[in-house]
């Protein structure tokens, strides 16, 4: 339960907003919703964002910015408009229900990186940027912004960058039994293929130990080969994501599975060629 | 041929639900209201040494703190069924023992639910834990026992023996099952598990109550029973039933989780001392671990047949997980046997032992099914595994050995609820037909073809694919025990009230009720202001369970107004200066059989009546009671792919035909088929209670619990195959559970048919299905 | 506190405070048509629309939408004008207990409105966050179907 008296504040200007989180306990509002399922005591002021105009998704200068404050519902949108940003636009149509992607904004799904995450997986594999609004703006890459420990730090996302490369195939996988479920793992994966022989290699799955991980083993193996049966069929071995069991499901059976799908996500890779 | 009955009428509160307009329990709020918060054992077994409650009784807004410091020690039983039930009294609203981590430490009424949530922290309980039971099958005889000196009884002469963890106990035997067991010249054995599960009605568990102007207590609530809540609030609450009134609105969904007296006592409690109404809603994660699911189970399947698939003698034993509390625990039990076993009649050894234990476990109790769940998954694969043994179709298998018309089987009076059973031989059946048209809509014999596990079609694929079948029976209310009555009076515009203690869960058997009365009085469905249920106001009705409302109430509503018919004649007649003989009902009004022409409305009937001469009320009463059961019947054939990677399976085509007798309603009757085949298909697949190791529910939110989305759905095919019932309104039986018991067992034949390997554990989750494959 | 809010093409003040969500907000309101089945944003009962759009109202706090539209289902038709989305719902037998009906017609609506010709997997999609645990879902998807019939054949539109 919030506190009851937490207070508002609803800045028009990204500098506003800046200022007032670094208040203690006061903290940034987009859709809520991840809010509302922790909700702690501690939080005594809530900055929304909603006037910030941080909703936007512009393509521009062979990339595409997409404003923090863009839900879910946004980007599939812009995506069956545009029939750009496939990879990701798939990956959040299958991630939480049609009433929650109206609602769950990129911005704070960013910041709060649950397990279950259909995001990051494929913004890691797109190698997606994202620029932060500080005293100092500065712009670093999603990895970055994880590895670095960014990620817990306070800070307002202003928006989250994508190249638009040409020839690029990739596609994104998730492991869930039914529609509305919290899947085991999300993997995504981004080739550049040239004349049949990948050139470059972006492999990350979400839901493991340590919650995300980029599969360099299997980016490296696959980099230079031609994307064949031979070669996806070996590529597998280099696939190895470690799990941590659950009440329902052993680590066991996640690796397992986890290969299963990324050699499925490869042969349907593999299909697109032609 | 029918008027109003079998016709697809529209649910007469139709437009008030898809507009909101209709009102269920939490919708109701009253001045000076308190909101009830309930404090929950996190501790599986534990005895509570003390609650120290003063710092919370200081908080500005709390109002009152029930425990057991301040409420009797009143042994009872949670649910809800006629009196006296067949449920052990083992149950204290609030007592000194946790029994399972869900179970009412006490409660705080306060002035708002945030003051309620925050005094409950501040209530300090002392707790000396206890070394807990959490596996069923170490309960018995264990040397933890869980109702130890607690004075719990069983309210009827049946075995009950608490010292040995032992709820219910159930035998039946027909013929001499051990010795055509030996001679038989095959034999196979099959056990199986079913896990927990939920009911998961979109609306949690509510209770509203307050004082009436004359200091009656009223009680709003989401139940199936409400005079079973009457009864049993009055017991615990120590409240007069006079003085209690429960009304039951519009309920959002039940499936035999509201069949439970759970929040009842409790706001009646708070009502009753502060004269001050007060309101419990249940969070859904209360619903999920306090309230009651599907009992886990145990089965086993001894089958001796010979060559030909003669079954000599068939055992079926059952280990049933009563819960820490034995709610149910003997009725759901009798009900694995007698709902399976009469099926196929013509066996003539038949051996059923079934016995509930108590573990520190969440509390089983009733749910859609009833048992039947449970025992159909290792019967109807044994059937299968017969038929696979001795290469015969097991659709003509159960056309050649089901039971028919004019048939018994011994079982019905051997296994009774709580007492023996009623012989009974079947009238109405469209199981043979069902069998045909099940196979035909599903392309049965082309696929049994094309499948198989050692098929072209599979051998050596990642994908395989299968086809298995079912075929069921359930009952129609409890014969001889459950007791259904109508009340009908006449209106100055020739409309009527009919008043039943039926309750409405969402099922639409108000309509159907309606469209009764409609057909017997040739008058629309709207000239009925149906109302139910209301323990002031309509007659008594043991409720909404065991497939009774449009069987049991249904036949009460048709006495009733053939009563009404009666009186409406007789003064038509009279106007008429006819006598009743020359006389009959038409289209609403009553006319000479002469000549149509000479007339008087139903409307100007009613006037005369009441205004003119001779007056007095139209009005009637009846009571139903059934001497019978009717099993309804259904079979399903499911098509499944199984993923022999990853053990994922998908259903690809699910196939019903169900005979109902008369669907009274076409369409509410198929969306009850619908409805239970989408919750058993979820059951099957995916749904479980997961605990830790100290017996705690870990996946309480539908998100990790796991339901079906509009988007999970196999394509369906639902036929409806009617059969007349001759001792039911109009030829009807009933449809509401059955239809969930079909998953598990054909799903579980689908898969033998595509991979060869049997499945003896639910729910069918793929980490399970890859261990079975994998296993040699 | 009283705040403005614009409900059902009304604007009204709703006492709330401002740690309450929208649907404890409109439940204290009397929009008691709105129905609260979890709280925790997984069955969908609380649905609304906000501008047009389906939310889990328990998922959204109150004091971020006031300057959006709120629609319940009574916006949508009422008892005494219901919109011929809701009487599809009666007609194809889509309403058994009712609770998930709200969210369901809301739902349902919105789809409608952006897309009067869903095919049947954007139908499913767009329900994916309401839960029925008594149709099988199989009616609802009817009356969806059956009300973009009517769309089609009668030339109208969502309104």
């Amino acid at each position: 339960m919030l506190h009851q008296n937490l207070e508002w504040f609803f800045p028009h200007k990204v500098e506003e907003a800046v200022k007032l989180i670094e208040q203690q306990g006061v903290i940034l509002h987009g859709g809520g919703t991840r809010i509302l399922k922790t909700s702690p005591k501690s939080i005594k002021g809530l900055v929304d964002v909603g006037r910030l105009n941080l909703n936007y998704i512009h393509h521009a200068d062979n990339h595409f910015s997409i404003g923090s404050a863009s839900t879910y519902a946004d980007i599939i949108r812009y995506s069956l408009k545009t029939n750009k940003l496939l990879i990701l636009a798939k990956a959040l149509s299958e991630a939480a229900s049609t009433p929650l992607r109206n609602r769950i904004t990129i911005g704070g799904s960013l910041k709060d990186f649950p397990i279950w995450s259909s995001l990051y997986a494929p913004l890691l594999a797109l190698n997606a940027q994202i620029e932060i609004a500080e005293k100092h703006e500065k712009i670093l890459s999603l990895e970055e912004y994880l590895d670095s420990g960014m990620i817990k730090t306070k800070h307002l996302i202003k928006r989250i960058i994508v190249d638009d490369i040409p020839n690029i195939i990739g596609g994104v996988k998730r492991f869930s039994l039914i529609r509305f479920e919290y899947p085991l793992f999300t993997i995504a994966v981004v080739l550049q293929v040239k004349q049949k022989t990948v050139s470059e290699a972006r492999i990350f799955i979400t839901g493991v130990k340590g919650r995300h991980k980029r599969c360099k083993r299997a980016e490296h193996f696959l980099i230079d080969k031609e994307l064949n049966d031979e070669t996806i069929q070996q590529a597998e071995k280099h696939f190895a994501p470690k799990f941590v069991s659950d009440y329902k499901y052993s680590a066991e059976y996640k690796e397992h599975t986890a290969k299963v799908f990324f050699t499925d996500l490869l042969h349907e890779l593999k299909g697109t060629l032609k | 041929m029918f008027k109003y009955v079998n016709q697809p009428i529209e649910k007469i509160d139709g437009l008030a639900l898809v507009t909101g307009e209709e009102k269920y329990t939490d919708d109701f709020s009253f001045n000076n209201m308190l909101y009830v918060s309930v404090l929950h054992s996190g501790y599986a077994y534990a005895k509570i040494i003390d609650i120290d409650d003063s710092e919370a009784r200081t908080m500005h807004g709390v109002v009152e703190i029930l425990s057991y410091k301040n409420v009797n020690r009143i042994l009872y039983t949670t649910a809800g069924q006629g009196y006296p039930e067949p449920s052990p009294y083992d149950t204290l609203l609030f007592g000194k023992t946790m029994r399972f981590v869900g179970d009412n430490v006490c409660a705080v009424a306060a002035e708002s639910k945030e003051i309620a949530d925050e005094a409950l922290k501040k209530i300090k309980v002392t707790y000396k834990e206890l070394k807990p039971i959490l596996n069923l099958e170490k309960s018995e005889g264990s040397s933890i026992i869980i109702h130890k000196d607690d004075g719990a009884f069983p309210k009827i002469p049946v075995f009950y023996d608490a010292k040995k963890n032992i709820a219910s106990k159930v035998e039946a035997n027909v013929g001499d099952f051990d010795s055509a067991f030996k001679k038989s010249s095959r034999k196979i054995e099959l056990d199986f598990y079913c896990s927990y599960g939920s009911h998961c009605a979109i609306e949690p568990h509510a209770s509203v109550s307050y004082l009436d102007v004359r200091g009656r207590l009223v009680i709003i609530s989401t139940t199936q029973v409400p005079f079973h809540v009457r009864r049993i609030v009055s017991h615990v609450a120590e409240i007069p039933v006079s003085k209690i009134r429960v009304i039951k609105p519009r309920l959002g969904g039940g499936f035999g989780g509201k069949q439970e007296i759970l929040l009842e006592p409790i706001v009646a409690l708070m009502t009753w001392r502060t004269k001050r109404p007060a309101k419990l809603v249940y969070s859904r994660r209360e619903v999920f671990k306090s309230t009651r699911c599907r009992h886990e189970y145990q089965t086993k399947v001894s089958v001796g047949y010979e060559a030909d698939g003669k079954i000599n003698a068939l055992h079926l034993d059952a280990l049933e997980n009563a819960g820490g509390y034995g709610s149910h625990a003997l009725t759901v039990l009798a009900n694995a046997g007698s709902k399976t076993l009469p099926l196929l009649n013509k066996i003539e050894n038949l051996r059923f032992t079934g016995m509930g234990v108590y573990t520190n476990l969440p509390v089983g109790g009733a749910y859609r099914g009833y048992g039947a769940t449970e025992s159909y998954p290792a019967y109807a694969q044994a059937i299968d595994m017969v038929c696979e043994d001795c290469g015969l179709d097991i659709v003509e298998y159960y056309k050649k050995w089901c039971i028919k018309s004019g048939e018994t089987s011994a079982i019905f009076q051997a296994l009774g609820e709580g007492k023996e059973g009623v012989a009974m031989t079947i009238g109405s059946t469209s199981l043979v037909e069902c069998l045909d048209e099940g196979a035909k809509l599903s392309d049965w014999y082309e696929k049994r073809k094309l499948y198989g596990p050692n098929s072209d079609f599979n051998k050596g694929k990642r994908l395989k694919r299968g086809i298995g079948m079912v075929a069921m029976m359930q009952g129609s209310a409890i014969p001889e025990i459950d007791m259904a009555s109508a009340y009908i009076k006449m209106n100055d515009d020739g409309s009527f009230n009919l008043n039943v203690g039926a309750t409405d869960l969402g099922t639409g058997s108000d309509t159907v009720l309606a469209q009764i009365a409609s057909e017997v009085l040739d008058t629309p469905v709207e000239s009925f202001i149906v109302y139910s249920s209301d323990t002031d106001f309509t007659p008594f009705d043991t409720g909404a369970y065991a497939s009774s409302t449009t069987y049991l109430s249904g036949q009460a509503v048709r006495k009733c107004v053939e009563e009404i018919k009666k009186q409406i004649l007789k003064v038509g007649a009279e106007m008429l200066s006819l006598s009743v003989d020359e006389v009959e009902l038409n289209d609403s009004r009553v006319t000479a059989k002469e000549n149509i022409k000479e007339e008087v409305s139903f409307a100007d009937i009613c006037q005369y009546s009441l205004y003119q001469k001779n007056q007095f009320q139209i009005q009637a009463t009846a009571s139903h009671i059934s001497p019978k059961s009717p099993p309804p019947f259904a079979v399903h054939f499911i098509e499944i792919e199984v993923d022999t990677f990853t053990g994922i399976i998908k259903v690809l085509n699910y196939t019903a035909t169900v005979d109902c007798g008369t669907p009274i309603n076409p369409v509410t009757a198929e969306g009850q088929v619908e409805g239970a085949i989408v919750n058993g298909l979820s059951y099957a697949l995916f749904e479980n209670y997961y605990f830790s190791p100290h017996g705690k529910m870990l996946n309480d939110t539908f998100g990790k619990y796991g339901v079906y989305t509009a988007f999970d759905i196999p394509p369906m095919k639902v036929k409806l195959i009617k059969s007349y019932e001759e001792t039911g309104p109009y030829g009807a039986k009933s449809i509401s559970e059955i239809n969930i018991n079909g998953a598990l067992p054909g799903i579980a034949n689908a898969f033998y048919n595509a991979t060869g390997k049997r499945l003896h554990s639910g729910p069918f989750a793929p980490e399970y299905v890859l261990k079975v494959l994998s296993e040699k | 506190m009283k705040f403005p809010f614009k409900v059902n093409n009304k604007s009204k003040d709703l006492e709330l405070l401002p740690n309450e969500t929208l649907l404890h907000v409109l439940r204290n309101n009397d929009f008691t048509e709105v129905k609260c089945g979890c709280n925790e944003g997984e069955c969908g009962s609380c649905t609304v629309l906000l501008d047009g759009k389906p939310v889990n109202s328990c998922q959204v706090l109150a004091m971020s939408v006031q300057e959006k539209e709120i629609t319940t289902v009574k916006g949508i038709g009422t008892l005494y004008t219901p919109h011929f989305l809701q009487k599809s719902f009666v007609e194809a037998g889509a309403d058994q207990c009712g609770f998930c009906s709200p969210g369901m017609v809301l739902a349902s609506y919105s789809l409608l409105k952006e897309n009067p010709k869903p095919t049947r997997k954007e139908i499913l999609t767009a329900l994916d966050g309401n839960l029925c645990r008594c149709t099988g879902y199989v009616k609802i998807v009817d009356a969806v179907e059956m009300t973009a019939q009517k769309l089609q054949t009668n030339n109208l539109e969502m309104e």
